[in-house]
Order: C-alpha cells, then structure tokens, then sequence
C-alpha cells in the first residue's frame, strides 16, 4: 500500500500548509484538464487520483487522531456518504448497538418489546444514514430514558442539528452521569468551539466575552451544587 | 440575510483588501455581463467569498484587468475574475430575486417587486442551467414559510433550512470536494439564519414576526447562549474549510470565517450588554 506522504512527497510531520501546497503542485501537473494535449493523458489522470486519494487519506488520518470526531455527515443528501472524506468518522463505540444482541451497550433498562423494537430501528436507521426516519421512531416513544437522550443526540449531529444535539446530550449525561458513553459524545459535541475561538483569535475574530470570566465561574459553582445547571432547561423547548 | 459574509477590514492587510476589493468588482462586471444593469445592482460581498472560495479550491486561473467602471469614473479600477465569479454571479442574481419577492410578500413592498419582475428572465435562464440551485432556493422559500406559519419553537429548524440551501448553493458540481463544500454551506447558513434572528429579535418582537429565539430570550445568560450557538456552526463550517486544500487567498478567507462573519452579532450583543466597544 502505498504511503500517501510519499504520493505528495512530503514528510510525516508537515504542516498542514505544506500538505495543501504539496497537493496543489501535483494536481496542478496531473488534473485531466492540463493533460488535454498530453500523449499520457491516461497516466497523468491515473496519477491525479492517487494524489486525490493520498491528500484525502491525510486529512482524514489526521482529523480522528484528533478528539473530534464530531457529528454531521454531510448527511441527508443522496450519496454523499460516500463523496471523498466529506462528514466524519462515527462516534466511538455507537456501531455496536446494531449489532450487539439485546441489551447491549451498557443498557441495563428491560424494554416493553414495542418500545425495544423500536430502539432497534433507530439505531438502524442510524447506522443506515437515514436520520430523519431515526427521529421520527424516536419521537413515537414515549418513555424517554437516558438511552433515548443519547440516540436523539446523535441522530440530530449527524443531521447537523448540533444545538439540538448537544442539549440531547447533556439530558443524557444528567439522567446517568455515571456512563462513560455518554459523557464521551457530549465531550465530543462541546469540543469544536475552543478550537475556533483559538483560531479566531489570531484573525481578529472580536472580543464577545468581557464579562465572561465571573460569568464562567459563577456557572461553575451552579453546575457544581445544582442538579439542575441552567443550560439544560433549553432541552424543552428544543423538542418538537 | 445578505451582508454577513465579508471581511474584517481592520485585520487585512493592505494587500488583501486590495485584492478582495478586485474580486468584487470582479464579481460587479460578472454580473454586469450576464444580468446588465440590474443584475449589477444585486451585487453583494457575500457573493464575492463564493467566488474567491471556489476559485482558489479549484485553481482556476485569475483573469486581470484594470477597468474604468461607470460607477466609479474617476480612476481604474483592478479587477480578478474566474469561471466562478460568473457562478457567483449567478446564484448572487438567484438568491436576489427570491429576496425581492420575500420582501414583497412580506411586506407589499413594491419597488422589490419591480426589481424582482427585472430579473424575471436572467433567473429562467439561471434556474435551467442551475437546476439543483434553483430547486434547493424555491424549497427553501417553501419550507421556511411553512415552518412560520406553525411558528416553530424549535430554533434549530429555519436555521437547518437555510444551511440546507446555501450548501447547495456552495456545489456548482458534484465532484470530490461536494461534500465539504456542502458542509461548509449548512453551517455558514446556519450561522446567517441565528445571527440575523438575534440581530432582528428586538424588531421581530415588536411587529410579531416568527423568530425561533424569542423563545429563549428571556434567559439569564441569552446573549451568551446564542454566541456559543453561533461558535458551534462557524467551528463546524471552518473544520470543513481547512480539509480543503485552499491555498490561494486563504488569509481574506480565513479572516472572513474565522472574523468578519462576526461583525453584526458583535455590534448587537456589545449593544445588548451594554459594553462599550
């Protein structure tokens, strides 16, 4: 198997510039519409997918090495799932579910079979890409447990609904702060703003937390007493 | 919704302003070429990031000249153009007229209308070599005006509607690269939709037009909360940018989403505050 750093020639450790500029020289050279004229044409394009596919295998190796493995999956649109690298990776662990025989997944709740059944569906659905039919099934159960939280939360990332999703979220590790899964996908949907901000910075991006900072600790404190932190009352007005 | 997508003049250099000020003369002459005068009065900075975004992604070569421009008659002005600048110009004449019979039908503003009834036949043309765009546009209209109409709490659902159709607007053809792009759309319009809402909330109250954040408008930390609401789609929207192997005028692009989309949210939430700027 080739090594995608060789097909761009660079090394390992280059920046992230230096791989888009690697890219940029070689398709330059080999993209089909430079080669109209060219004897090779056959082998130039034939290139030009490998230096496709060696940027794309970068990036993508790079984006799950880093915590985020976020939500939206370009989804919803016919065939995008499998257009280059676009969306991301699936949570960790959450294929399981489909696949694990009945109460799986750390679930130590005895399902009623209608609504069990219908769990199963979801998580299908899920792992199938039809998320807008996950949350129909979702909204048709009305006992609404931890587990219930957790599905809707992903469901609504991979739609790219991340307000929602994240209120899901934190539903869920509010009801069972003690499960790990839970507290992983709501980690997982919080860490994309630290990283803007961070970014942001260095364009200019303006100042909006003046007051910020007593802000943050009195949330703090209330997160640390309270049973009930502020942000989670959202939760009921974002359920339809 | 036009006027979110542009630069942060302070934090561009010279050079860069210069060269962001050639794309959008550029784009003026683009629309110039393929919707005459009225085209040009549609022309917009938000249409101007489109064409420098695609230009760059594709590494299409610029085409530069100095031209002497009748609204500008005193000096000549440097323009930038690709192939994109007149697909920007195209889905900039598209969303203008949608807009134009938005505001007349809300509001039976007539002069939108007549400038609406201008474009009538450049969109014909648009819409049949753009067919996806212009669905994904007229299913947006339909969409947002039903979810109105059941005044939807939910504040994600317009937001989502938006995206939905600028994503669609960001793909001129499907390739390697759809699928980012379309990413990058859905949260920038994301973006658009939640800053404007906040921005218009105040005056949305007042004449009773659907806003999905009035529900929310009444907590403590309100300000707040739509600030990290509106971090989370530009994180999002910027992860897609950078797995893009944008090179050429990555520094206004950059300093457009990681800076300049804040510029209206910033001047409301100081103003809500009461922070002096």
């Amino acid at each position: 198997m080739t090594d995608p750093y060789q097909v761009l020639g660079v090394n390992r450790n280059a920046s992230e510039e230096e791989i888009k500029k690697a890219y940029r020289k070689l398709s330059r050279r080999y993209h089909p519409d430079a080669n109209i004229n060219n004897p090779n044409k056959a082998e130039a394009e034939a290139k030009f997918k490998q230096v496709q596919e060696a940027y794309e295998q970068i990036i993508r190796e790079r984006e799950s090495g880093s915590s985020y493995s976020g939500g939206y999956s370009g989804g919803g649109y016919a065939g995008s799932g499998g257009g280059g690298y676009g969306g991301y990776g699936g949570f960790g662990g959450f294929g399981g579910y489909g696949q694990d025989q009945g109460a799986g997944s750390g679930q130590s709740q005895d399902y009623q079979d209608e609504d069990d059944l219908k769990y199963r569906a979801v998580a299908n659905y899920i792992n199938a890409g039809s998320y807008d039919e996950a949350l129909n099934v979702l909204k048709s159960i009305s006992r609404r447990n931890a587990h219930w939280y957790y599905l809707s939360a992903i469901a609504n990332a991979r739609m790219g609904n991340n307000i929602t999703a994240k209120e899901m979220a934190e539903t869920a590790v509010k009801m069972e702060p003690d499960n790990i899964q839970y507290r992983q996908l709501l980690a997982q949907l919080s860490t994309g703003g630290q990283w803007y901000m961070d970014t942001g910075r260095s364009y200019g991006m303006p100042n909006l937390n003046f007051d910020n900072i007593c802000w943050s600790i009195i949330l703090l404190n209330v997160a640390a007493n309270c049973c009930c932190p502020g942000s989670c009352c959202y939760a009921g007005s974002f359920l339809h | 919704m036009f006027g979110y997508i542009t630069v942060n003049r302070s934090e561009l250099k010279v050079r860069e302003l210069n060269r962001y000020q050639s794309w959008y003369c550029g784009l003026c002459c683009a629309l110039r070429d393929t919707g005459g005068l009225e085209g040009r009065l549609t022309l917009t900075y938000d249409m101007t990031f489109l064409a420098i975004l695609l230009s760059s992604l594709y590494d299409r070569p610029l085409t530069r000249k100095k031209i002497l421009c009748a609204v500008h008659p005193l000096s000549r002005h440097d323009t930038i153009r690709t192939v994109f600048s007149a697909y920007a110009a195209d889905m900039n004449i598209l969303l203008s007229y949608y807009d134009m019979l938005d505001d007349w039908r809300d509001d039976r503003n007539f002069t939108r209308l007549m400038q609406a009834r201008a474009l009538r036949r450049r969109v014909r043309d648009i819409s049949k070599l753009y067919s996806r765009q212009s669905r994904a546009v007229r299913d947006y209209i339909a969409g947002l005006t039903e979810c109105e109409r059941e005044d939807d709490g939910n504040v994600e659902r317009a937001a989502a509607l938006t995206g939905k159709m600028l994503g669609e607007i960001f793909v001129m053809q499907e390739d390697e690269w759809s699928s980012e792009l379309r990413t990058m759309g859905f949260f920038l319009g994301k973006f658009i939709y939640l800053a404007d809402a906040y921005e218009d909330l105040e005056k949305d109250e007042k004449i009773k037009a659907y806003n999905p954040l009035k529900n929310i408008s009444g907590r403590g930390n309100f300000d707040d909360s739509c600030r990290d609401m509106l971090t989370m789609q530009m994180s999002e929207c910027c992860r897609a940018f950078e797995r893009l192997p944008v090179v050429r005028d990555a520094g206004i692009l950059r300093n457009i989403l990681y800076s300049g989309v804040w510029t209206g949210f910033a001047k409301t939430y100081r103003y809500r505050k009461n922070i002096v700027p």
